[in-house]
């Protein structure tokens, strides 16, 4: 499973992205998304802010679930309180030779509880290290995070979670 | 358009050719492609051009005003608070209406079957095929109105009714072959006889080839890449309030569906292409005419032109004399008239033609119409015939005035007066005597006890030859219902009801017979009584809610088009299936534009288009997101963004087939959206994905205007350069798109396909974005 996360702002600008690739299972961290084709993650992201706009005011929730799917990538978003949404693209990786054990990882079921409850872990630990991010008094609103420390503390995040 | 001398020098065609196998997108697209280039490529021929330019923008597919869009929508979104019929139809006033396209498209088909002294009279007027393809114009609208009486009895005039008149036995395919993409499949007929010219010729007015209308589409959109008339660049140029405007269809999408819907296959699973009625037509020249008339009756009924064993032989039977006003005496034709009359009946008529050969220089000559409804195949040999024809001035034979006026009340007078009754009739005699007792507390019982224990088997089991499951009427081995059965007869009635636009009963009677269809595991009938309930589903016009629709109208789709491709392996009425249900999803607003593209989404998955309806159909997709309309100021719940990522797809894919216009266009659409978003910059922030985009209109650039390429694109405002590698790219990347295009590129073009560029290695770069994402 590839991982591509992105903050986006008010402004639907990007203010922080990171792609990663699932540590668990022996996976090694690394993004699969096909070089040629990077572009479309974050046209996908950009796109589905359309839903994100729609289902934001449906529940009370800041966690949304996976809201969205393109082809094979499922996008899951999470709103924070200032009208910043995480958004998180998993696209799992195709079968491999191993199916019977991946079968039941997080990484072959985009959509079922446990990968719901691992992202909204993922989303949880990002958010709190996104607020004390933010509160930074040098910080501007929409501005890019460029903090290498904000930046660590996601990696960990997703190495832990997902 | 840059250099339009280009095709007349036979050069770049020469090089294209020969440049081909490298720069292939996948088999599909070469083949269909070379099999294009390897043609003379005259497409200065004038006769051509105007079939070009006539289809690509019939009367029917340009709306005149986007007033279907005031409606109010999305009733179950959070936006969508607002009271009112969210789903309900507007009225169907659109030319470039889907519905108006269905009901042209689903209509009674008439056979004609002749005697030869007939053929030969209509062939010394100058028309080769006979009869029917006198009439058969003409049948594309009936003139004047046809009031059609509905399953309660109420009436409802229609003045757009319409039949097709086909020779008796068209779009005749085994049932086996009716899948097959190749033609070489359709080669053999279905009695074993072997394909001569005549049946050759019946096999091109069979529809149902993908391959063969995507090949279609790509000429026509070859044609407006090289000469774009006026009104195709008007239609290209049509920049302000395009996004807004999106119930003016693309003229290619709309001439993809209706050569999807024409020709359609005479099958055992759907009875559209069934004759509902036959017309048997002698000449006043026959010396033996009511014996005549016997023979040809004998002929469609046990002799050599009788029809397969699954269509119902008891259709309607129309007999008509025609009279040569030059050749013949009128009283004699008068008195065999009457004796006629005698013999058959009421369903007679005496049409009155002239058999000289009338030429354009005549006084009241009119040239005989084109028809809209022809299949793919029929279309391309006739370009095809158009193009190596050395005369110029040859177009459409002319016929008199008279004999149009004649032809015009003859189809009036049987349609109204003998045609519509009769199937009126049917409906009414199949909806008491089968259906309703189907649908009784006793016809759930008999179907369940037939599922059970095979109760009701006694009477039944006539055709089950040795079949396990003898309690079924359906005869797996050959693979249809015999006319005769409640199945075969019930799946009539709906088709009747549908042709008639009584949608209620036909939805009611497609709903009840693919439960059994199921039963009997008879999965194409299965797909395509699905596929009919969904579409006629769609056709009421009342409200539907999205909860109704998911539970109906998706699942029915998804039932259909899973028969359809996994079970039957018959893409074509996959494809047909979810093109229609697509266009009908998207007219009802809301939600429903959204599960439209949904649907494409799904179509594009099964991979059962070529790569021009690949193309088309990102296009619609983004059509589709585009319908959405937002709530407020904020256009809260619209979908531009989507809608501008899938013109993004189409973009590229049309640049990849070498459609620049095309591409060009969808570019427009997506600069057009994105600056209609609150945030308009938005994307500009986003990397590599506005590389992208800006890679793709500089191709465009580049691909429209070569001699950007050489002064440097600094010039132009909006395509700043983000980078080198990026500029390089679309450089070299440009020559191989442009020579996909199989026609010739411009000389300037061609030079620079041949520079030593390292030009395999970035194609399979540029080109693989799209693909992969698939």
């Amino acid at each position: 499973m590839s991982y591509y996360f992105a903050i986006i702002g008010t402004l639907d600008n990007p203010l922080f992205e990171y792609e990663f690739g699932t540590a668990k299972q022996g996976g090694d961290g690394i993004a699969r998304f096909a070089e040629q084709a990077r572009h479309m993650n974050q046209f996908i992201v950009h796109s589905s802010l359309d839903i994100v706009e729609e289902v934001q005011w449906g529940s009370g929730q800041m966690y949304l679930k996976c809201i969205d799917r393109y082809y094979n990538n499922y996008v899951s978003c999470f709103m924070t309180g200032g009208n910043v949404k995480f958004l998180l693209l998993h696209a799992p990786s195709t079968p491999s030779t191993n199916t019977t054990r991946a079968s039941t990882s997080i990484a072959a079921n985009p959509t079922s509880p446990q990968t719901e409850e691992a992202i909204k872990q993922f989303f949880g630990e990002v958010y709190e290290n996104w607020v004390k991010t933010i509160m930074n008094p040098f910080y501007n609103v929409n501005a890019e995070v460029k903090s290498p420390i904000f930046r660590s503390r996601v990696v960990a995040a997703g190495k832990k979670y997902l | 358009m840059n250099s339009p001398d280009n095709v007349s020098s036979p050069e770049p065609v020469a090089s294209s050719t020969l440049r081909m196998p490298k720069t292939r997108v996948s088999t599909d697209a070469q083949s269909m492609i070379s099999s294009i280039s390897t043609l003379p490529y005259r497409a200065s021929n004038a006769s051509v051009s105007s079939l070009f330019a006539s289809t690509t923008t019939p009367t029917g597919s340009r709306a005149g005003s986007p007033s279907g869009g005031s409606r109010r929508l999305m009733s179950e979104s959070v936006f969508g608070a607002s009271p009112g019929g969210a789903q309900q139809l507007a009225p169907t006033d659109l030319p470039g209406d889907p519905r108006n396209l269905l009901m042209r498209a689903f209509i009674p088909h008439i056979a004609v079957h002749t005697s030869d002294d007939t053929h030969q009279m209509i062939k010394d007027k100058g028309i080769e095929g006979g009869l029917w393809e006198l009439l058969r114009p003409f049948g594309e609208r009936v003139h004047g109105n046809v009031t059609v009486r509905d399953s309660v009895g109420a009436g409802k005039t229609y003045d757009d009714f319409a039949v097709r008149f086909v020779q008796l036995g068209d779009g005749l395919e085994p049932p086996d072959v009716a899948d097959r993409k190749s033609q070489e499949g359709r080669g053999i007929a279905q009695n074993g006889e072997k394909p001569d010219s005549k049946t050759a010729a019946q096999r091109l007015r069979t529809g149902g080839n993908i391959a063969q209308i995507e090949t279609l589409v790509d000429r026509h959109l070859s044609f407006a890449e090289d000469y774009p008339t006026s009104k195709e660049e008007d239609y290209l140029n049509y920049k302000d309030a395009h996004v807004r405007d999106h119930n003016t269809p693309s003229p290619f999408h709309t001439l993809y569906l209706r050569r999807l819907l024409s020709g359609i296959p005479l099958a055992p699973h759907e009875t559209f292409a069934h004759p509902v009625a036959c017309i048997i037509a002698i000449s006043s020249r026959n010396p033996n005419p009511i014996d005549a008339l016997r023979n040809l009756y004998q002929d469609s009924t046990v002799g050599s032109k009788r029809l397969p064993p699954w269509v119902n032989g008891e259709y309607l039977r129309y007999y008509v004399l025609v009279h040569d006003e030059e050749g013949d005496d009128i009283t004699k034709s008068m008195t065999l008239f009457d004796q006629m009359k005698k013999h058959f009946g009421l369903h007679c008529h005496l049409l009155r033609l002239r058999s000289s050969n009338c030429v354009s220089t005549d006084d009241d000559c009119l040239q005989l119409p084109r028809c809209e409804w022809v299949a793919a195949s029929e279309e391309l040999a006739d370009i095809q015939a158009r193009e190596l024809e050395e005369d110029i001035e040859e177009s459409y034979p002319y016929i008199y005035e008279s004999d149009v006026t004649a032809i015009k009340t003859f189809i009036r007078e049987m349609v109204s007066q003998s045609v519509v009754p009769s199937m009126e009739r049917n409906v009414s005699m199949w909806n008491d005597q089968v259906a309703s007792r189907r649908r009784g507390i006793g016809g759930r019982f008999m179907s369940l006890s037939k599922k059970w224990t095979g109760f009701g088997s006694s009477s039944r089991n006539s055709s089950g030859s040795g079949s396990p499951s003898s309690s079924t009427n359906y005869d797996p081995i050959q693979g249809f219902y015999r006319p005769d059965v409640p199945e075969a007869i019930m799946r009539k009635l709906a088709d009747y009801a549908f042709m008639l636009r009584d949608w209620k009963l036909a939805q009611s009677t497609y709903d009840l017979v693919r439960s059994d269809y199921n039963n009997d595991k008879a999965w194409k009938y299965h797909a395509a009584a699905n596929e009919m309930a969904a579409i006629s589903a769609l056709m009421l016009p009342q409200h539907m809610s999205s909860k109704v629709r998911a539970e109906t109208i998706d699942t029915m789709l998804e039932t259909a088009s899973y028969s359809y491709i996994t079970r039957c392996g018959a893409s074509y009425g996959a494809l047909r299936c979810l093109a229609v249900g697509i266009e009908l999803l998207r007219l009802r607003q809301g939600s429903f534009t959204e599960d439209a593209a949904k649907w494409g989404m799904k179509l594009l998955e099964f991979k059962v288009v070529g790569v021009i309806g690949d193309a088309l159909l990102k296009e619609r997709i983004a059509v589709c997101y585009a319908s959405k309309k937002g709530a407020g100021a904020g256009l809260w719940g619209s979908r531009i963004r989507k809608s501008a990522l899938w013109s993004i797809l189409a973009a590229d894919a049309w640049l990849t087939l070498g459609k620049v216009q095309q591409s060009k266009r969808s570019l427009e659409d997506v600069t057009a959206k994105y600056s209609s978003l609150p945030n308009s910059n938005s994307l500009d922030q986003f990397i590599l994905a506005n590389n992208f985009l800006h890679g793709l209109q500089k191709e465009v650039q580049l691909a429209l205007y070569p001699e950007s390429a050489i002064e440097g694109s600094g010039n132009m405002e909006d395509l700043i350069d983000t980078s080198i590698t990026e500029e390089s790219e679309a450089f070299e990347s440009r020559p191989h798109r442009r020579s996909l295009m199989g026609a010739s590129g411009p000389p300037a073009i061609s030079s620079l396909g041949s520079a030593p560029l390292n030009g395999e290695t970035v194609f399979e770069e540029v080109v693989s974005p799209a693909l992969k994402f698939e």
